[in-house]
């Protein structure tokens, strides 16, 4: 185009360069080692930040054991919410829950992320399909990552479903957990899809994942200075949505399993929050889907089942006209051969 | 085939495939069709990852004394007569495919090591198509014998398909073609052998390079770096809208992710989409898949406070950049030699003041 400018760019973000401050100063629960590429060099100064509407406060804990269906018990990381007394520990610890703690808020309000890491590691927080000013993206080569105290502000103007997660080392740290729903409602609040769209009488999120064991041992910094750790390869042997495993525990679990009447709109935000292609089967039910990624769509499209690749979200609603209980399936697929890897399941019933 | 030291390139010979670039590949709005003819050499070398582990590839290249991974992206017009002769340098047999893109078969068919041949066609459908070697398959195209090539609408400079959303011109078209690439079978192919082992990508390319984040060799070096390289990153102003031509040449399914704005999904494997949806995720098939996409250079929707020329002129002044990545979501890509996190498929987007 006539006014494109051909620039070398990335010249600030170069000085922040290479940080390996961390090496060798130990400490467990995965802050051990050393880091390379991490860009903890802020060289502007934050945007200017306005009196924000809602604020939530996050922290970092890479210790969350989840107990799987057979027994096995995986550790996970996630993001504490410091601000609704999960901030205990001080230092940006503090406990969490996998997936991390949803965040909800209206069309159009400003939003602060308030993330505090700890010493001797760093994160941030990307709002994932929210689009922010640069500074606010979370992405550390393009702004920084955090150690200390930083604060994302941002105004989301679409209703819809999204969710945010760690883009620090993402390969490593998005697979350990650190993710939670982020859920913006239009105007008219909760009970209505977006904006002049439908209406809902209860909803479901499910998050549906893939987890490699093998991966789970491994330090923030994992990889970030070469090395083959088998990032390049993820072997998932569980199978989970939202947080719960999905070999049996979710066909029950409350919140993911849906206990509803006929008539009843179900709005099920699916989002596809593992790396590998997935196909959600809704059990013989009717879905419409009326949005995806956080846009309604043109027209709504009626499926019994859809594939999705990493990072999709479809809003599908689902209003059954039969009693019954129907078993929700979603396959996880090799995403070089399609092969199913695994089954998650939950529930619908109808009464 | 035969053995020989490889040349080795450091990169793909990106300097003279930039899109737009002096006298290829001839596309510019015509009311009437033109014959384009090109001239690809089958080569092979050795190419260095970001893990610094050299790769052996073979390439439909620009000129015998090279070594082009993918191939120079083409553009031709819809009526256009397409010549192309493709030159075996090599031992071994080749040929050159492209699916869909004319209502007659183009299909060089054999050629065998040593020779050269001509295929002649009429570019009668608009869209964009992966050309490649077909023999062989799936281990030639992986190697590197692919590329892009897109049939515009006659007369149009703008526009995917005849009456598609529009994109900004002159320039505003850009190919992504991914790949991944297994070394294991690389190696077993340099040796004229057929892999036997379990497909397993260690690298992951954009247009043929990988990711240097800053501070590493190579950052911002447009024939190493996939966020330097002018084929790949993109520019543009408030109100600029990029046609993007995505191929995956490779044989994992991905999920292509562009921050700092919502995509317009146009397209899936040559099929014109009933409605256009916005989306930060468009899925990209493998085994030779395509999407077609416009990024629209629109103020960040979610940004406050918001953004607009004079918030791109401040950075400017201050010496920042503007910028946000487009990755794959599927984060293994990300990796190189089965770790180097950001030195896999990925490259940035950036805002630039008027």
């Amino acid at each position: 185009m006539g006014r494109r400018k051909s620039r070398n760019t990335r010249t600030e973000t170069e000085t922040a360069t290479t940080d390996t401050s961390t090496s060798g100063m130990g400490g467990g629960g995965g802050m051990m080692g050393s880091a390379c590429y991490v860009y903890p060099v802020r060289p502007a100064e934050v945007p200017a930040l306005d009196s924000p509407d809602v604020v939530y406060s996050r922290g970092v804990d890479m210790s969350i054991p989840m107990t799987m269906d057979d027994g096995r018990v995986v550790n996970m990381w996630g993001f504490s919410d410091t601000a609704g007394g999960g901030g205990m520990g001080g230092g940006g610890m503090g406990s969490a829950t996998f997936p991390s703690a949803a965040m909800r808020v209206t069309q159009g309000q400003v939003v602060h992320t308030q993330l505090n890491v700890g010493m001797m590691m760093y994160h941030t927080i990307h709002h994932h399909g929210i689009e922010p000013e640069y500074r606010s993206d979370g992405v550390g080569h393009l702004s920084w990552d955090v150690q200390g105290n930083y604060t994302y502000q941002w105004r989301p103007m679409h209703a819809g479903t999204y969710f945010y997660h760690c883009h620090t080392n993402t390969v490593l740290h998005a697979e350990m957990g650190m993710y939670g729903a982020l859920i913006v409602d239009p105007p008219e609040g909760p009970g209505t899809a977006f904006e002049g769209g439908p209406s809902y009488d209860l909803e479901a999120i499910w998050a549906v994942d893939e987890i490699d064991s093998s991966w789970h041992n491994l330090d923030w910094a994992a990889g970030t200075c070469g090395g083959d750790l088998g990032l390049n390869e993820l072997n998932p042997d569980y199978f989970i949505i939202t947080g719960v495993d999905g070999a049996q525990s979710a066909l029950t679990a409350p919140g993911i399993a849906v206990n509803m009447n006929r008539g009843d709109r179900l709005l099920v935000r699916y989002i596809c929050a593992g790396y590998l292609p997935q196909q959600i089967r809704f059990g013989g039910l009717n879905a419409e889907i009326i949005a995806s990624d956080g846009r309604p769509l043109p027209n709504p499209v009626n499926v019994t089942e859809i594939d999705a690749v990493s990072a999709e979200r479809y809003d599908c609603i689902i209003e059954p006209s039969q009693r019954g209980t129907y078993t929700v399936e979603i396959d996880i697929k090799d995403w070089i051969t399609g092969d199913v890897l695994g089954t998650a399941r939950t529930r619908i019933t109808v009464n | 085939m035969k053995r020989r030291d490889f040349l080795k390139f450091g990169s793909a010979t990106v300097a003279t495939t930039a899109l737009g670039s002096a006298g290829l590949i001839s596309w510019s709005p015509r009311s009437h069709a033109a014959t384009i003819n090109k001239t690809f050499y089958v080569t092979d070398g050795l190419i260095s990852q970001g893990d610094g582990v050299d790769v052996y590839f073979r390439g439909f290249s620009s000129n015998q004394g090279s070594l082009s991974v993918p191939g120079e992206h083409m553009i031709v017009q819809e009526g256009d007569t397409v010549n192309i002769t493709i030159i075996n340098t090599l031992n071994s047999s080749h040929s050159f495919v492209i699916d869909g893109i004319s209502n007659n078969t183009v299909n060089s068919g054999r050629i065998r090591g040593g020779n050269s041949t001509t295929i002649s066609f009429t570019a009668d459908n608009t869209g964009t198509y992966l050309y490649y070697d077909a023999r062989n398959a799936p281990y030639n195209r992986l190697l590197g014998l692919h590329g892009g090539i897109a049939v515009m609408p006659r007369g149009s400079n703008n526009e995917l398909y005849p009456g598609s959303p529009t994109f900004s011109n002159p320039l505003g078209q850009y190919f992504w073609v991914f790949n991944d690439i297994d070394p294991v079978w690389h190696n077993a192919l340099q040796n004229g052998q057929t892999p036997s082992t379990r497909y397993v990508p260690r690298y992951f390319t954009l247009n043929g390079l990988s990711g240097r984040p800053p501070g590493a060799p190579g950052a911002m070096d447009e024939t190493v770096d996939s966020m330097a390289d002018p084929r790949s990153k993109i520019d543009g102003h408030i109100g600029d809208r990029t046609l993007i031509r995505c191929l995956n040449a490779g044989k994992a399914q991905h999920a292509v992710h562009t921050h700092g704005n919502h995509m317009e999904w146009l397209s899936k494997n040559g099929q014109n989409r009933v409605d256009v949806w916005e989306k930060d995720i468009v899925p990209l098939d493998a085994n030779g898949g395509s999407v077609d996409i416009i990024f629209p250079f629109d103020p960040p929707p979610d940004a406050w406070p918001p953004v607009t020329n004079n918030t791109l002129a401040q950075a400017e002044s201050e010496g920042r950049h503007f910028a946000f990545p487009m990755h794959l979501h599927d984060e293994m890509t990300q990796t190189a030699g089965g770790g180097l996190y950001m030195f896999g498929a990925l490259t940035d987007i950036y805002y630039h003041a008027d």
